[in-house]
């Protein structure tokens, strides 16, 4: 063994320590705050409070939480209308972030304009673009049923009725979440070199026929990917239900994430709430494993 | 597709975007008993405040109303708005420093554990927050921290989506400025504060983006963790104040616009790096 290597190998082991050295405060708040939560949403599922004489106590109650949980209406209505929200928004989202990428992705003039103006939604937080269209869907003064009065349609309940409101979320929702997906479709959409598309062209194929067969294939990955993400955090969207409808009418808006939040922290139910936590966590876990694979998938 | 085509989709979808924010514009200069003017049946008088005034952005900031019962929480959205700047800057600041130097070990070393460590990473950032929010509730009222800034602010300082950003960035720096500056004795920590790091500006703006705006749009933590008066964040404070009153909407919007207007002057003129930002960790692996 050479002076050199033998150095190196010495500077190697003094240095072992480094990389730990900057994982270490990322890691500690990490372990802490996401992971260790994980963990204790199963402790949690199995504890809850017992009212005594001496006041609420923490208490060992086994499954009971669950037991509850599969006797109680209110949660397989939410269950029911999560299912629900997200067959319905999910593919629609996706889809029509496809298309608003094709838009964006033509090139006409002005569309560095048009692609700003799209991004505004991205920007405005969730919270304010409900606040928004709280007063926009109003049935009696809201400006929705203002345009519909301009085509002699009568005033709509958007959010207080049982047969609307849980659509008009799944409309707002979309506003706000629509443009931020299309970022993505842009961006795959701007890695397909031109030449592909013109080589098409040359051997006759029409726009729909591009698309079919060359687009949407090239942006399989991207596909995937946004209706992975979208499903992921779709399926905890709490501030749609809490901030234009509360839950209701009838919990018919009344999504697992409000309802995990209304146990919890309104009813002081801890223990149910860490019971749906459970249930959402392997839903998430299905979900996450499914996007690991499609990870795997495109790195070999 | 004929350009025509194209002009109209652009436009209704534009339109689509613009209305809604317009709307909130022109109503929050409006006064209140105008709010509502021409928006049933609907004219395009409603999107421009004819009856221009800053009445409704004087009382939030004041705390004052000219109704009893004032919309705004006391001491006024002032002070909200400094709150979550402070505690927004705080992350850009502490959570990136944290963040980078992390994404710094898995771009630069070979360690044990490592694919390990940055699965938990990967998994972080793929799991939301929200499903585990009441065991951290929990954990973070152990730690005495209910109602306190530490509780909103400590638990959002790493992101497994910023961690994953900076190695990406970081695994592309130059070897060679690497090791000119190791030649020179220069240590590890002082590599990636002086070297590393002014040299990666787009990374920087693009994680310093992602950071602010998680705070600054943070809603449901803040919600759980600080429900007092006295930390109410933007996004809560004007959220709790429809709930307790109901009526003051050009103040509501007035509110609503500040809080959206930081976020867009952020995000325009930087467009390119955020879009980076997002797209670089959901894409290119």
């Amino acid at each position: 063994m050479t002076g050199t290597q033998l150095r190196a190998r010495g500077l190697r082991s003094r240095e072992d320590w480094i990389p730990y050295l900057f994982l270490l405060p990322a890691f500690s708040l990490l372990l802490m705050f996401r992971i260790l939560p994980v963990l204790a949403t199963f402790r949690e599922s199995l504890y809850s409070y017992i009212f005594s004489a001496s006041g609420p106590q923490h208490m060992f109650v086994g499954l009971d939480n669950f037991r509850r949980l599969v006797q109680d209406p209110v949660f397989w209505k939410s269950v029911k209308v999560t299912m629900l929200f997200s067959l319905v928004i999910n593919p629609t989202q996706t889809a029509l972030a496809l298309g608003l990428g094709l838009l964006a992705n033509q090139r006409v003039r002005g569309i560095r304009l048009f692609r700003s103006i799209y991004l505004l939604p991205v920007a405005v937080s969730l919270n304010i673009v409900c606040l928004i269209w709280r007063l926009m869907l109003d049935s009696n003064f809201g400006m929705i049923n203002g345009i519909l009065a301009l085509v002699h349609i009568p005033r709509q309940p958007f959010l207080g009725a049982e047969s609307h409101a849980l659509w008009s979320i799944i409309a707002v929702a979309t506003w706000k979440g629509v443009p931020y997906w299309t970022i993505f479709f842009l961006a795959g959409l701007q890695g397909i070199s031109r030449s592909v598309l013109e080589a098409a062209a040359i051997d006759g194929a029409n726009a729909w026929q591009t698309f079919l067969h060359i687009t949407l294939p090239l942006l399989r990955q991207v596909i995937l990917f946004v209706l992975v993400a979208d499903t992921i955090i779709n399926f905890v969207l709490f501030i749609p239900p809490f901030v234009l409808t509360g839950g209701g009418p009838q919990l018919s808006t009344n999504l697992l994430m409000l309802e995990t939040y209304r146990k919890g922290f309104l009813y002081g139910d801890t223990g149910g709430a860490g019971a749906i936590s459970v249930l959402l966590l392997a839903i998430m876990v299905v979900i996450i494993t499914i996007e690991f694979t499609m990870l795997r998938a495109r790195e070999t | 597709m004929k350009t025509a085509t194209i002009y109209f989709l652009l436009f209704l979808v534009a339109a689509m975007v613009l209305v809604p924010l317009l709307w909130a514009i022109s109503a929050s200069l409006t006064p209140l008993d105008k709010v509502f003017a021409n928006v049933y049946p609907f004219s395009w008088r409603a999107l421009v405040p004819l009856d221009f005034t800053w009445e409704a952005y004087r009382n939030i900031f004041q705390g004052q109303s000219h109704t009893a019962e004032s919309v705004a929480p006391q001491p006024g959205f002032g002070k909200p708005v400094l709150t979550t700047l402070i505690l927004a800057l705080g992350t850009v600041i502490f959570g990136g420093l944290t963040c980078a130097s992390a994404g710094f070990a898995f771009a630069r070393f070979n360690f044990r554990g490592k694919s390990l460590l940055f699965s938990l990473v990967l998994l972080s950032f793929m799991m939301p927050m929200e499903v585990t929010i009441v065991p951290l509730f929990v954990i973070v009222s152990r730690l005495g921290w209910v109602n306190t800034w530490q509780g909103i602010w400590v638990p959002g300082l790493v992101h497994g989506m910023v961690i994953f950003l900076f190695r990406q960035f970081f695994s592309e720096f130059p070897q060679d400025l690497i090791d000119a500056a190791r030649v020179d004795g220069a240590s590890w920590p002082r590599i990636l504060g002086s070297i590393v790091l002014p040299l990666s500006m787009p990374v920087l703006i693009s994680a310093g983006l992602i950071l602010f705006l998680y705070q600054w749009d943070a809603f449901l933590w803040p919600l759980v963790v600080a429900p007092g008066k006295d930390l109410r964040l933007v996004q809560v404070a004007i959220s709790l104040s429809v709930q307790e009153h109901q009526t003051l909407w050009n103040e509501l919007m007035a509110g609503s616009m500040i809080a959206a207007l930081i976020p867009i002057l952020l995000i325009l003129p930087f467009q390119r790096h955020y879009v980076q930002g997002i797209t670089g960790s959901g894409l290119k692996e």
